[in-house]
């Protein structure tokens, strides 16, 4: 296919699309920043460790699930889960909820059932679900591995993962406040400078490549499975609709949908940049290959089962 | 300049929360949110907009604050109430994250960011075919943003209008291919559609062919897909691109590659104003 067919930019459509993202975003982003905000003025650190199973590994499962109970979609997650891990949230824990909260979101879950009615709707819900949890779980279990300055951006847990800044004393009802929308502030900004970043990256790559230079690649198992998940990568779309634009892949098997749908959630091109805000490089860039490839494999093996939906 | 770093920290900051804010509401008053979200969103949005707005008043209330009390004066080294916690951004990040904060604000006053070119509906395809939208029927799960292309609400197809063209829309013509019966309520009639123009560079031999398209968005523009049918007319209307048109003219939709082919024989071509909702859910 000549350059020219494949790749074409045009400013208007990358500002248009870029405009769209960001404001789409842009609630979720703030609503995760003031629960941000609001973990940080009102969850004593003693509280979480006590919720939190004392067994590391039950703790990992157990995080893979509190999106059921904290929903927060993947624009919201990086200001929570920051705010967690400054809380004591052990960064295994931390992870582990930030990949499967965009897949176990009750929401998601529903629309993902709306989206393939009449295409194995229950199967493809309970693998992405299943898949899910599994991956964001084995993640989890390898970052046990790694001390957490290896895997942190540093100053994370710096000063003000203590209660450094939180002063003794009874404070009026408009101080409590002033901190939250104070460290809210602070979040909503320093995550939005890499969502900005990733969105930008988002709007060029979806609105300058052809879209159809993935359709030859349906027809392989392993090639559309990679293709899929890095369409999913490049459209950056919500976990809570992305399963409408999956459905509708028709030429695509349904393991490569079901990649498209846990690997998006997990690491779409807005979602890189946005880890950066909390994450080292060198962790992104192994957490980016494993992921691909722990879930490009996963669901190789699933589509090879030739399961009937 | 490294110790002013925290103040003009909390200022950037305030001033960006305002800038965005002012931003979000600015669309709203001008009715611009629906050209960029599902309206299942765009409250989520304009909620988001006041919300802007209500931390920039505590940050200048923090800046003021900030200003009363010196660095250190409780012990520690940092203020209070503000955002100005950290110190770690030396002037190039400072000025790097000032950069890249007010950047969508010089890209929404640019004035250019308000529709697709013709270069996006090339790099994405215009759809015929219903089967390549999102299909599932979600309105009845509530909550989540409907993608269901059906037919439109239009009463001009059910009542079997005839006096003036009846207004018929783009998913109409596209429905229609898959349902005989809803098809036959206007095949032959005179229809009146409004779309944007977009030239054909294949299939069309005589050079008398163009696209009138819709975009169908799941939810914001950046996943728009262009949908659109195909008009013949004996001229072709001196319009630029994406530009916003009315065709009048006869559905027929004649098998042409093997498929059957909406195509609206036109007899009047006008440009018209953008509908005030330009997508279609």
């Amino acid at each position: 296919m000549p350059a020219a067919q494949w790749f074409q930019f045009s400013l208007p459509d990358f500002q248009y699309s870029f405009l769209s993202i960001l404001l789409e975003g842009l609630p979720f982003l703030l609503a995760g920043s003031l629960l941000s905000g609001i973990l940080e003025e009102f969850l004593p650190p003693s509280l979480l460790a006590r919720l939190l199973p004392s067994n590391p590994r039950l703790a990992i499962v157990a995080s893979a699930f509190a999106g059921l109970l904290i929903p927060v979609c993947e624009c919201g997650i990086v200001p929570v889960v920051r705010r967690l891990l400054r809380k004591g949230l052990p960064v295994s824990c931390g992870i582990t909820y930030m990949l499967a909260a965009p897949i176990v979101n009750p929401l998601v879950i529903l629309s993902t059932l709306a989206a393939f009615r009449g295409q194995g709707a229950v199967e493809m819900t309970c693998l992405r679900f299943s898949l899910g949890v599994f991956v964001a779980v084995v993640t989890g279990m390898i970052c046990t591995r790694f001390a957490p300055f290896s895997i942190l951006r540093p100053g994370i847990l710096g000063p003000e993962d203590s209660d450094h800044h939180h002063h003794q004393g009874p404070e009026n009802v408009s101080g409590r406040l002033m901190n939250v929308t104070g460290t809210a502030t602070r979040d909503f900004l320093d995550v939005s400078v890499f969502f900005i970043l990733g969105a930008a990256a988002a709007a060029f790559f979806g609105t300058a490549i052809n879209q159809e230079v993935i359709l030859p690649l349906a027809s392989s198992l392993p090639l559309s499975i990679a293709s899929m998940m890095g369409l999913a990568s490049v459209l950056s779309v919500c976990s809570t609709t992305d399963a409408f634009i999956a459905a509708t892949l028709t030429a695509f098997p349904m393991a490569a949908k079901l990649a498209f749908l846990v690997f998006g959630p997990m690491l779409d091109l807005k979602l890189l940049f946005l880890y950066g805000a909390a994450f080292s490089r060198r962790f992104i860039l192994l957490l980016s290959t494993g992921l691909f490839l722990v879930i490009g494999l996963l669901c190789w093996r699933i589509g090879s089962l030739h399961l009937s939906w | 300049m490294r110790s002013l770093i925290p103040l003009l920290t909390a200022v950037r900051n305030a001033v960006a929360l305002l800038l965005w804010g002012a931003g979000v509401l600015w669309l709203v008053a001008g009715g611009r949110l629906s050209t960029y979200l599902h309206p299942s969103l765009q409250t989520f949005t304009m909620v988001a907009g006041f919300v802007l707005l209500l931390l920039c008043v505590s940050s200048v209330m923090g800046l003021a604050f900030m200003h009363r009390e010196p660095v250190g004066s409780c012990g520690c080294d940092h203020h209070h109430h503000g955002e100005d916690h950290h110190h770690g951004d030396g002037t190039a990040v400072f000025f790097f994250k000032a950069l890249v904060l007010l950047f969508p604000v010089a890209v929404l006053l640019s004035g250019n960011a308000d529709r697709f070119t013709t270069t996006t509906v090339a790099n994405r395809g215009v759809v015929q075919d219903l089967t390549k939208l999102p299909s599932a029927n979600a309105a009845a799960v509530k909550g989540i943003p409907t993608s269901s292309p059906a037919p439109s609400s239009n009463p001009g197809v059910s009542s079997g209008k005839t006096s003036g063209p009846m207004p018929l829309q783009v998913i109409d013509m596209l429905y229609a291919i898959q349902m005989p019966s809803y098809r036959e309520e206007f095949e032959g009639k005179e229809v009146e559609m409004v779309g944007q123009f977009v030239p054909m560079t294949t299939g069309t031999p005589k050079g008398d062919r163009f696209q009138v398209i819709r975009m169908f968005i799941t939810c914001c523009a950046a996943d728009a897909k262009p949908m659109g049918v195909t008009v013949h007319g004996d001229t072709l209307p001196h319009v630029s691109e994406m530009q916003w048109v009315r065709v009048t003219g006869k559905p027929t939709f004649p098998m042409e590659g093997g498929k059957r082919t909406p195509i609206l024989e036109a007899t009047k071509i006008e440009p018209c104003e953008a509908p005030s909702d330009p997508f279609v859910y």
